[in-house]
């Protein structure tokens, strides 16, 4: 499984990277949606994105549905990892074509969990 | 931002104080429970951090972080995992200082009904410049024996 961090926060991607490399993901950044497009574009096959909402350039939103656009992206998971917590904006990300939404401040445990629900990690079965 | 935040709403217990313990307790402590609240006056800062985010809207406010510079660099060390001893470079420290206004102005701006977009944060070691209208509220924060100010203002 490879995803791509697309945050302008280099400390945010670092500690997103963290805990999905300890996931077994491989990891891609980016520091904008725009930078994610290119990445995209330029051919590498990603099965999931962790998208920050504000970012200059290009916003979480506006690469949401800009991927959600092309037919060829349609298998890339989206998932939304933000401080914009107010429902209006959930709802907004999720009707663009977002699968999941993450809230900032989150924890590890957070990520697995939101990645376990979305098919991408497996659960962990207790003796 | 004046009057969008009813604090007495919360019966109590202040969302902010919350807000900031979650952001501490996920992203920058091993150890629970490291933050509570000052009591006293606010020390006086000798060489201050500021880091602070904007919310436009109807009701435009300001959520800023000011602390002492060494304060700011064990939370960038915190955040960031490194050790006592380790180097922080500066793009990290400015970095790690907006991320956290960011993340804790973010949540902030989710305690006000129909805000406007949240800025880009910015982190100096000069006050915030340009017009502001109301301190509409104040926490200070001991954590781990130093003093943090998160400060909420509204805008003209």
């Amino acid at each position: 499984m490879r995803a791509l961090v697309i945050d302008d926060s280099r400390t945010m991607r670092r500690i997103i990277v963290g805990v999905l490399r300890s996931l077994g993901f491989d990891t891609l950044e980016a520091a904008d949606g725009r930078e994610a497009l290119d990445v995209l574009e330029s051919g590498v096959q990603v099965d999931l994105a962790c998208i920050d909402w504000n970012m200059p350039v290009m916003n979480g939103l506006e690469f949401v549905l800009a991927a959600r656009a092309n037919r060829e992206w349609r298998d890339v998971t989206l998932m939304m990892v933000t401080t914009e917590s107010e429902h209006g904006q959930i709802v907004r990300a999720l009707a663009a074509g977002a699968h999941e939404y993450l809230i900032k401040p989150f924890t590890a445990d957070a990520i697995r969990e939101k990645l376990q629900l979305l098919g991408l990690v497996e659960w962990e079965v207790s003796a | 931002m004046s009057a969008a935040i009813d604090l007495a709403s919360y019966a109590g217990s202040d969302p902010i104080f919350t807000i900031a313990e979650e952001v501490f307790g996920a992203m920058i402590d091993t150890e629970p429970e490291t933050l509570r609240e000052w009591f006293g006056p606010a020390p006086g800062f000798g060489d201050p951090t500021y880091a602070w985010v904007d919310v436009g809207g109807e009701s435009p406010g300001r959520v800023l972080l000011t602390t002492e510079r060494s304060t700011a660099t064990r939370v960038t060390r915190g955040l960031l995992g490194l050790g006592p001893d380790e180097a922080v470079e500066d793009a990290d420290f400015v970095d790690a200082l907006g991320e956290v206004a960011n993340v804790l102005g973010g949540n902030v701006k989710a305690l006000v009904p129909d805000p406007g977009a949240l800025s880009l944060p910015r982190v100096s070691h000069a006050a915030p410049d340009g017009p502001v209208r109301d301190l509409v509220h104040e926490l200070l924060l001991d954590w781990r024996g130093a003093c943090l100010v998160i400060s909420v203002w509204s805008l003209p």
